[in-house]
């Protein structure tokens, strides 16, 4: 392609726009990324490990997270967020059993994935041993198990709380 | 139907006392200054009315002269028209709300209190507000579905049926991000799961919804985002194409009224003059009354031509258009207002992100797509069905390439459509009214979850 004065600027020119979009596109999104500090995130103390029976659910407020004890004495944080849509997952008392109210996914007592849309289980985050104490590391979010997980029992106690 | 008029129903021009007057209007009618603003001859002949029409930036939107077809009711339900108004209303009403209104987590819901307890007319306008946004999401969807139904995104107004769409997605945006403005529980588990929906989008949803939140969760950082795409950027962005499709309303021609004419033969009207077959047929005829305005310099040389062929079945736009949209914009306004008298926007408790309420649903018009993440994988649900249909509306004037207008020949549009239709219906209506906690089946009449 032969190129004259006019193709030269007719090209610089676009390319100019196409430099000016790009930077626009990219200073855009930079801006707009989510701020650190707005993130409920951190660490957050549990009680000594016997305060937590076997089979029950306990919630930390500031953490947004359920701390359970699924009865083989290790604790689990299970994150409140339904890997569905985002709704907060509550902990049945009868049922013994997570049930999202939103659209009815259902979770054992370990956060393990019973029925529903939701495409895996409930996520979790790392308990960690720090200055003689247990704490929750809400900064890492590690992803729930796929469906076919079965390493807690998933019978129901009693009737859901979604029928009652 | 044909469209040749007796000379009666054919509407006169107004004597020319009207224009000019003699009190003191007609005397300000006269002095330097009113002929400064208004640079068009006195109204009282057509070539005045048509060049108030090209030197006035608004009345320029529409066209100088409407086929008399156009004035029924039932030749477009004035469905853009209503939504135009109802736009109008929410801007109104809107920049009053701003005055008493602050976009954060603690403010939002006091001022919303506020608004029903200490401010004169407070909760009225905002129940007007409420309404009007979820009538004029309704209105847009139903002006969507008698365009479909009247062929009237074919050639050559394939391209603004796109325009309509990307309207019909701002209106969308507009409802989605004001339902957040409230804080209170309906607010802000909607939009939580109205914004995870976002998350199964392959590869790029999940830094989508980061930046649409400004975080993992709905936040203060969130409100102050939906307030910023609420009032300024898609404010921005629907005034900025609204114009364009209105304009190109004029620009296109007008529709070919269904089984008027019959197909839209492409030779015999090229291009942009569609509706030089209506006028064909006026002429066949024989309905002449010799108005017509030449506006050369304008109306190009091929388009007068072909006028001067056929007769002339038009009016003016104004008064006879203009007269019909107030009367619509009336009964808009009364129709808001006394919804907004009689029905109460609702207010629930502050919102609270350490509780679900039972059931947690989404705005009206995404709960036909609720419905479906309750039946399907989320992938399937809540982004390939949904962004195949969205796509192939986009796409429809350029899919569909019949140029037939009469629904017995294009069957297959029509049944592919209404289908699609239909089960956008059934599924909002159960999502809407057949839902309750646990999105268990529950009877509207035995116990209603329904929440505007």
């Amino acid at each position: 392609m032969a190129m004259n004065r006019r193709k030269f600027f007719l090209n610089g020119w676009k390319a100019g726009g196409a430099l000016l979009g790009v930077a626009a596109a990219k200073t855009s999104w930079a801006l707009l990324q989510p701020l650190k500090s707005l993130a409920s995130s951190g660490k957050f103390k549990l009680k000594d490990a016997e305060n937590y029976k076997p089979g029950t659910a306990e919630y930390i407020t500031a953490a947004r997270v359920w701390v359970v004890n699924p009865g083989d004495g290790k604790l689990l944080a299970l994150s409140q967020t339904c890997p569905h849509l985002g709704c907060r997952v509550p902990f049945c008392e009868s049922s013994g059993r997570f049930e999202c109210p939103c659209h009815g996914s259902t979770y054992n007592i370990g956060g393990e994935y019973i029925k529903g849309p939701a495409p895996r289980g409930m996520d979790r985050f790392p308990i960690i041993q720090e200055n003689g104490g247990a704490f929750v590391d809400t900064t890492k979010v590690v992803r729930g198990p796929n469906h076919g997980s079965h390493v807690y029992p998933s019978d129901s106690k009693g009737p859901s709380c979604k029928e009652a | 139907m044909s469209t040749d008029l007796t000379e009666e129903q054919k509407p006169e021009l107004e004597t020319a006392a009207h224009s000019t007057g003699s009190g003191l209007i007609g005397r300000a009618r006269q002095t330097e200054v009113w002929r400064s603003v208004f640079r068009h001859p006195p109204l009282n002949s057509p070539r005045g009315r048509a060049l108030q029409s090209f030197s006035n930036v608004f009345l320029h939107l529409y066209p100088v002269k409407v086929p008399v077809r156009v004035l029924r009711w039932r030749y477009s339900l004035r469905l853009g028209f209503i939504a135009i108004v109802l736009f109008t209303v929410l801007v109104v009403t809107g920049v009053y709300l701003m005055f008493f209104y602050s976009p954060t987590p603690a403010a939002a819901y006091v001022d919303m209190v506020q608004l029903k307890t200490g401010i004169g007319f407070g909760q009225l306008v905002r129940n007007v507000h409420r309404w009007s946004a979820h009538l004029m999401v309704l209105v847009v969807v139903v002006h969507l579905v008698r365009v479909f139904y009247a062929g009237a995104y074919k050639r050559p107004r394939q391209f603004n049926w796109v325009l309509g769409m990307a309207l019909l997605l701002i209106t969308l945006g507009f409802s989605f991000t004001g339902y957040l403005l409230p804080w209170d529980q309906l607010s802000y588990w909607a939009v939580t799961v109205g914004t995870n929906m976002v998350n199964y989008v392959p590869l790029v949803g999940k830094y989508v919804r980061d930046i649409l939140l400004g975080g993992k969760q709905i936040s203060g950082a969130t409100l102050q985002r939906f307030y910023a795409l609420h009032v300024a950027i898609l404010p921005l962005s629907l005034t900025l194409i609204l114009p364009v499709h209105i304009w190109r309303v004029r620009k296109d021609g007008f529709a070919v009224e269904r089984g008027s004419t019959g197909a839209l033969d492409p030779k015999a009207c090229p291009g942009r003059k569609a509706s030089t077959a209506a006028l064909a047929t006026a002429a066949q005829n024989g309905d002449g009354d010799g108005r017509r305005v030449r506006l050369l310099g304008v109306v190009d040389r091929e388009s007068v031509t072909q006028e001067e062929q056929v007769t002339d079945d038009t009016v003016f736009a104004w008064p006879h258009l203009m007269v019909r949209h107030v009367v619509a914009t009336l009964g808009v306004c009364a129709t808001v207002l006394a919804l907004g008298v009689w029905f109460q926007a609702p207010l629930k408790d502050i919102a609270n992100p350490n509780l679900t309420p039972e059931p947690a649903k989404a705005p009206w018009y995404f709960e036909g797509l609720q419905e479906l993440l309750s039946r399907f994988n989320p992938l399937v649900a809540g982004i390939l069905l949904p962004g195949a249909a969205v796509m192939s509306l986009l796409a429809l004037p350029y899919i569909d390439r019949n140029p037939a207008t009469e629904a017995r020949n294009r069957k297959v549009a029509i049944s592919l459509f209404s289908m699609f239709l239909g089960l956008a219906v059934v599924l909002t209506v159960i999502g809407f009214a057949f839902r309750g906690p646990g999105w268990q089946w529950q009877w509207p009449w035995k116990h209603s979850y329904i929440e505007w």
